[in-house]
């Protein structure tokens, strides 16, 4: 290690202990961002810090989730772990987890797609572990192609890594057949049944990765993800590595078998809804299992997860219960209304559309979402738009033939819901920029209220 | 009045050109004539498929990735002449992202000249950076400012005898340089606003409607709807991005 990292280093922690020991705080990207202006490279000097092995998380949809369960579930079998828990995912957000003084068994990182090419060949994580590819922010990361260019060009300049990715999806595989050709070693993961949900809109890979035909599908799960295979080419979905069986979902919990093959499959049961954490869940104990984590220290960790973060975080604010969840583009928002939808209690729902960078400038996706389908719905007493793209949100409730008011507060959302006597639930899902914002009004409302 | 009048719109490979919510324009269109009592008949156009443009009154062509525009052009360039004959008998067609880019002579794809429909008199070039972001536009085809998004790294050039649908006010439109918008020739509009254009811009949508019920039935005349979510929309971002 020469003078220069060394220097880096030693400025990033000062950084840390500024904004963290004397200002209070959060230090998620400074830190990162002060030593690697010191040395491009410090990331590669910090990895000799981690002993046992390290993982990289990535895919549209679920990272900052599958992350948090992964290092919870690690440091709960009593290994210490570096993490970006906060979802400072691009080279800086993991530079600053790494830069503690200390060493740990094993570093957890959250990584932006796009991100990976600068992460992985400094890292160069035992995994990547890749969860699925949905359209999002074409603005800012360009089409789904251009993203898998970038992950495959990734892998290549880590080739120790092993990819962990999702079997159900055309999108994954693509990136994982062009990985393996150039030597990667794959793993796949995924749902072995048919969950007879009603198929949501599938805006993407309905085209075989290889040859361009259409792909047909068995079942789908949801959005692209399913028992795909090419009628021409032979492209399919692989036998995957590891399998979700006897899968039951609800809005408040999901449990399933995760077996990985031959040996005594896991009984996983979360207290959280919804088909896509499924996927998350049994990402994270294909990467507990690898790591020699046991079941029972998994399911300990699953019961006791409640990160707080605005993903289906349950307020109850002067007896009235408020769901917020993050939906940042149409997979991630029509997977929540299928959720919401299951949720038998009559409810108000209130949709927060912005358009700040992090969200990507571009909301023309909105046309992209299923909202006919709380059309007619006894149980959607109320729809009411909020964002800095409330009035395009409410054009888009228009047309689908819902007339929802803009509110521009969360809190004059809930006194509407709650003055709409019949409905006795406020569902409020909101895309990136205006998720921590509303989390701490509700959560201020929360604490005054209780 | 007139009810029981009807436009029959062609949407050209949805499952392909529909890269930014492009089909909103679809359901804008049918909305619009049902709310007036008129009828809407939509018929999509897959690969394999013949474009019966002869039966139609209004044909949209949103945008793809390059891989899915690749493989619509092929289609299309064997089916030209339907297109051609329907454009020359002045039906009516709008065409977004790259779906615009198609009309034309020829475009580029990767370092390849691809040869395009040739409907309109224009052709694109590449420039670097792409061009992005929110883009406000003055046309005569509609009473409000034209608002939204694009998103291209293609710089589209026009021939002398076509029109731009207008004058940039904010944003890039077709090159970044002549301050022009778009294509407007004959009863065909082409634009680099792209996915969702109608939604917030309901005088474009009346102005195609208008066009397509006077060549089918010699009168366009349109009863006037209550867009006030669809204005305050338009006017929010017009605002935002003009300060007027």
């Amino acid at each position: 290690m020469g003078i220069r990292s060394m220097a880096a280093m030693a400025a990033g922690r000062a950084v840390h202990a500024v904004l963290h020991g004397v200002l209070h705080r959060h230090a998620s990207q400074l830190p990162g961002r002060v030593a690697l202006a010191i040395d491009p490279q410090v990331v590669s000097h910090l990895r000799s810090k981690v002993r046992a092995g390290s993982v990289v998380v990535c895919g549209t949809n679920g990272k900052t989730t599958t992350t948090n369960l992964i290092a919870t579930a690690l440091e709960a079998a009593g290994m210490s772990v570096f993490c970006n828990r906060d979802g400072a995912n691009m080279l800086p957000g993991a530079a600053s987890a790494l830069l503690p003084r200390h060493s740990a068994d094993w570093a957890v990182i959250e990584a932006d797609e796009l991100s990976c090419i600068h992460i992985l060949p400094q890292l160069q994580p035992s995994y990547l572990v890749l969860l699925n590819l949905f359209r999002d922010q074409l603005d800012r990361s360009g089409e789904i192609d251009h993203v898998q260019d970038v992950i495959v060009q990734a892998l290549a300049a880590s080739p120790k890594t092993t990819l962990l990715t999702c079997g159900d999806d055309p999108l994954c595989m693509g990136v994982a057949e062009r990985a393996r050709a150039a030597g990667t070693r794959v793993l796949t993961f995924g749902v072995d049944e048919d969950l007879g949900l009603p198929p949501d809109r599938v805006p993407e890979a309905r085209f075989c990765q290889r040859c361009g035909a259409e792909l047909s599908y068995a079942y789908r799960t949801y959005a692209q993800l399913g028992a795909f295979s090419c009628p021409t080419c032979g492209f399919a979905r692989p036998e995957r590595d590891f399998r979700a069986t006897g899968v039951q979902v609800g809005h408040e919990s999901v449990a399933f078998m995760a077996g990985f093959g031959g040996e005594n499959a896991w009984a996983v049961r979360a207290p959280f809804g919804g088909v896509y954490l499924v996927y998350n869940l049994l990402a994270a104990a294909s990467v507990a299992r690898l790591a020699n984590v046991g079941a029972s220290t998994f399911q300990q960790v699953l019961n006791d997860y409640d990160p707080g973060n605005g993903r289906l975080q349950r307020f109850v604010i002067d007896d009235y219960p408020v769901v917020l969840n993050l939906a940042k583009n149409p997979t991630g928002l029509n997977q929540n209304i299928s959720l919401m939808l299951s949720d038998e209690r009559p409810k108000a729902v209130y949709v927060i559309i912005n358009d700040e960078p992090n969200d990507g400038r571009d909301i023309s996706w909105l046309w992209d979402v299923d909202f006919e389908r709380l059309v007619d719905r006894q149980d959607v007493c109320m729809v009411l738009a909020g964002g800095h793209r409330a009035n395009d949100l409410q054009v888009r409730l228009k047309y689908a033939g819902i007339a929802a008011p803009v509110v521009l507060q969360v809190d004059a959302a809930l006194e509407q819901a709650r003055a709409q006597r019949a409905a006795s639930v406020l569902y409020v899902l909101t895309n990136y920029s205006a998720l921590w914002p509303t989390k701490a009004e509700l959560e201020r409302r929360e604490r005054k209220d209780g | 009045m007139a009810s029981g009048r009807l436009v029959r719109v062609l949407h050209l490979y949805p499952e392909l050109l529909n890269l930014y919510g492009d089909s909103g324009n679809i359901l804008v269109l049918r909305r619009r004539l049902e709310w007036r009592g008129l009828c809407c008949e939509v018929s999509e156009v897959h690969m394999g498929d013949r474009v019966r443009a002869a039966d139609a009154d209004l044909v949209f062509i949103g945008g793809g990735s390059d891989r899915e525009q690749r493989i619509v052009c092929e289609e299309l360039l064997a089916q030209r002449q339907e297109l051609a004959s329907f454009v020359g008998d002045g039906g009516v067609l709008l065409a977004v992202c790259g779906g615009y880019q198609l009309l034309g002579h020829s475009y580029i794809m990767g370092n390849e000249e691809v040869r395009g429909l040739s409907l309109v008199d224009l052709y694109t070039d590449r420039g670097s950076p792409r061009l992005i972001g929110n883009v406000v536009v003055e046309s005569c085809v509609s009473p409000q400012p034209i608002v939204g998004y694009e998103n291209h790294g293609g710089r589209t050039h026009l021939g002398a005898d076509v029109e731009p649908l207008g004058r940039v006010l904010s944003g890039y439109g077709n090159d970044g340089k002549s301050g022009q918008e778009g294509c407007l020739y004959r009863n065909v509009i082409g634009t680099y606003v792209h996915g969702p254009l109608l939604p917030k811009n309901p005088g474009v949508a009346d102005w195609l409607l208008a066009r397509a019920l006077e060549r089918r039935y010699g009168s366009g005349e349109l009863e006037p709807l209550d867009d006030f979510e669809e204005l305050a929309a338009n006017e929010t971002m017009r605002v935002r991005l003009l300060g007027v």
